[in-house]
């Protein structure tokens, strides 16, 4: 049962294309792992599908509904429940961790008495309780990924957008990270959208993988079938 | 409410605040009796002395635009790219007279060269009559509006100093001296701006009417001026306005073809990316006594003079007892006017920065555009639309004035804004919205709070200019609603030299103090690196 499906989208960007005919679908669960050189049109996949553009045509739909067809927003992000994990993890520096994840609950209007057992919850998985109050730039790197995580994950989505998240990590962390990201998407079970230009990190995390090279699918299948030919993927 | 209305309706506000009152008065100008005629510009166009007016106006602006590039330039080099010492204190103080209505530094000008100003006791009257008389016309015009605009020709080349990507000099350094690199590197690229700043003095210098007034040199807005106060006649005051309105469009129409990309790029350095400093070696201490000097002779010499003149206890008691009231309104209109000039400013940026209409760069130019224009000019248009039975509950009270306020100062709250978002990622409203907040939550709990430092700013810069204003509220004040700068400009004509120098100091001190208070706020709080 497919919970994301992409049909024949495109978008250009002041006439240049970033992708064409685009489509796709992702099924609940799933672990999606879009691979591609910078310029390729994978963010834009993840813009479009997080609702901050709108394509010029084709049609977007997610859990059966059309959330963006033919150049317009059909449901705003705010209401297309999905998480997602920034390249630059967007922590609100003025809020505490405890503040960035209670923003998003206190949005969809969740009782005081359920933020105070979601959060403490959440920031337990993410091994990160003992800094609720802490301010984002007190946090070392990793630290903030998790925080930039539980927050995706706070609303319970049945889908996560993540836009490189560990690409500013050194190697150790990156993998650690990995791990955890598998982890808790197996816990969960939300279906994952991961975007990177690295191909380890695509074949560690993707149960299937789409290469991207110039607005378009070069390549997809399971990680597995595309093991093999993971050194003739070029990114 | 969704953005796009939200938006559109602060945009219908700004329009109606300060676009509707301009069409209005141009209307006006043309329809007598409810017939078209051209009857006022053929009065005016057949005076030989209006001619004249626009020539002197013109010749003031260009000089005054000239002389403050030609300084601005290298001091705001100065202070941004070398190791002069303390050159944060000389920008902070080469800063003040923009700070404070024009006048009063032709006041404190005139308290030093006037025939019975410091130097008829410290030189000779002969000598006084002399420096008197070149006072009175247009070098004293040009001197005194040099210095009150020349903070503009600083900052801004400072500001746009900021923006040069410092590897561009570096590779320059690689083949280049420092005057080689800024030669023929960082004075091209930041030409447009500086070039912004010249047109922003001259098009000030142009509306301009209290220096020219107060020093018996005849400009052109004086005229439209005098024809409403003097002789109420509404018709001659407005068509005399539209050449104006005319001259500042046609600017700002130049600017925006020819420097339209180039002076938007009002952006901070990227984090990090420090600039270079240029060290003055031998030349440190040469450079340091010649901007003293400078900042003495034309900033701190007349100030203290001006406090000198006034240093009488009778006279700060006369000043507080025949002033003291406009001196309260003045705070309390610049302080609502701040408010709403940061609210309004900071919607007006947003929908620039985000331009979320297509149509955001003609909101840009016109908030530049009444900047720019003559207080007189919007004042007038401003009593044309509001002056009626139906809307009396505007004209005849505050009101009028705070809407001059958001007329002629939203460009500066809403530059402020569009430089602060900037340095806000995308990504953060956007984290913001995937959690589900609605635009309006966005905004209040994630850009606002985030923009803070920038919503400050531009309260203190709106507090700054509503209280010195004296164009706008010089027109529009309705009776006994005088403001502080007004009341000392009337008090001029009678009252004694040692309380018009006391009230300017007032004057000084109350624009002063916000400001330092805000300064010692941001550093407490470590906003100032």
């Amino acid at each position: 049962m497919s919970i994301i499906k992409f049909t024949n989208v495109s978008k250009n960007y002041n006439d240049t294309p970033a992708i064409q005919n685009f489509s796709m679908k992702i099924d609940a669960g799933e672990r999606i792992v879009i691979l591609g050189p910078s310029g390729c049109g994978k963010t834009t996949v993840l813009r479009l599908l997080a609702g901050f553009i709108s394509p010029d045509s084709g049609e977007i739909i997610i859990d059966n509904q059309v959330v963006a067809a033919d150049g317009k927003i059909i449901k705003e992000p705010e209401n297309r429940n999905l998480g997602m994990v920034f390249q630059d993890l967007a922590l609100w520096p003025h809020l505490s961790v405890k503040g960035n994840l209670e923003f998003g609950l206190k949005a969809k209007n969740i009782p005081k008495n359920k933020r105070e057992e979601y959060i403490p919850e959440m920031l337990k998985l993410m091994q990160m309780e003992k800094f609720i109050d802490s301010k984002p730039a007190e946090l070392s790197g990793g630290q903030q990924q998790r925080v930039a995580l539980a927050r995706a994950l706070i609303l319970h989505p049945k889908i996560l957008l993540m836009d490189e998240p560990l690409s500013s990590l050194d190697q150790d962390l990156n993998v650690q990270l990995r791990k955890e990201i598998l982890k808790l998407q197996n816990k969960i079970g939300f279906a994952l959208l991961y975007v990177t230009h690295d191909r380890d990190e695509a074949f560690d995390i993707g149960s299937r993988i789409i290469v991207m090279k110039d607005g378009k699918i070069e390549e997809t299948g399971p990680s597995v079938m595309l093991l093999n030919l993971k050194k003739s993927v070029k990114v | 409410m969704s953005k796009k209305v939200f938006l559109i309706f602060v945009v219908i506000c700004f329009v109606v605040i300060g676009i509707l009152p301009i069409l209005f008065m141009l209307a006006k100008s043309v329809n007598i009796d409810g017939q078209f005629s051209l009857f006022f510009y053929k009065n005016l166009m057949n005076s030989g002395r209006e001619w004249i007016l626009i020539g002197n106006s013109f010749t003031l602006s260009l000089l005054t635009a000239l002389l403050t590039t030609t300084v601005g330039l290298p001091l705001g080099i100065l202070f941004a790219k070398t190791d002069l010492p303390f050159r944060k204190l000389f920008a902070l103080l080469f800063t003040i007279p923009l700070l404070v209505p024009p006048y009063i530094t032709a006041i404190s000008w005139f308290d030093l060269l006037g025939r019975d100003g410091l130097i008829s006791k410290i030189l000779s009257p002969a000598v006084a009559e002399i420096t008197s008389k070149w006072l009175f016309g247009l070098p004293g015009c040009v001197l005194v509006l040099c210095s009150t605009f020349l903070p503009i020709v600083i900052l801004l080349t400072i500001t746009y100093l900021k923006t040069v990507n410092p590897r561009l000099e570096e590779a320059g350094k690689l083949v280049s001296g420092w005057s080689g690199v800024l030669k023929g590197i960082t004075i091209p690229l930041i030409m447009p701006g500086v070039l912004l700043a010249s047109m922003l003095v001259f098009l000030l210098t142009l509306g301009e009417i209290g220096v020219p007034t107060f020093l018996r040199y005849d400009v052109f807005p004086v005229e439209s001026f005098t024809q409403f106060s003097a002789f109420y006649n509404f018709g001659a005051a407005t068509a005399a306005a539209v050449p104006l309105v005319i001259i500042t469009f046609i600017i700002l129409v130049i600017e925006r073809i020819f420097l339209r990309e180039k002076t938007y790029q009002l952006r901070p350095a990227v984090g990090g990316k420090k600039s270079s400093k240029i060290a003055l070696g031998d030349y440190r201490k040469w450079f340091f006594i010649t901007v003293t000097l400078l900042c003495f002779c034309s900033i701190i010499l007349p100030l203290l003079v001006l406090c000198l003149h006034s240093l009488s206890a009778d006279a700060y008691k006369e000043a507080i007892s025949r002033a003291g009231h406009s001196l309260f309104r003045s705070i309390l209109y610049a302080t609502i006017g701040a408010s709403a000039l940061t609210v309004l400013g900071f919607f007006i940026g947003y929908l620039i920065h985000a331009k979320i209409f297509r149509f955001w760069r003609a909101v840009d130019s016109l908030t530049i555009f009444l900047f720019a224009l003559s207080g007189t000019v919007i004042g007038i248009g401003l009593i044309n639309l509001w002056n009626r039975p139906a809307t009396n509950f505007i004209y005849a009270t505050p009101v009028i004035i705070i809407l001059g306020y958001l007329a002629q100062y939203t460009a500066l709250t809403s530059r402020i804004t569009v430089s602060t978002l900037v340095q806000i990622p995308p990504s953060m409203e956007e984290a913001a919205q995937v959690s589900g907040a609605k635009w309006l939550r966005r905004i209040f709990l994630i850009t606002a709070p985030m923009a803070k430092r920038g919503l400050v700013a531009g309260w203190l810069v709106g507090y700054i200019f509503c209280l010195r204003d004296m164009g706008v509220t010089m027109l529009v004040y309705p009776p006994g609603h005088d403001t502080f700068p007004v009341r000392i400009f009337t008090l001029m004509a009678n009252g004694s030299t040692e309380l018009i120098s006391a009230l300017c100091v007032i004057m000084i001190l109350t624009t002063l103090l916000p400001l330092g208070i805000g300064g010692i706020l941001f550093k407490l709080r470590g906003f100032l690196k």
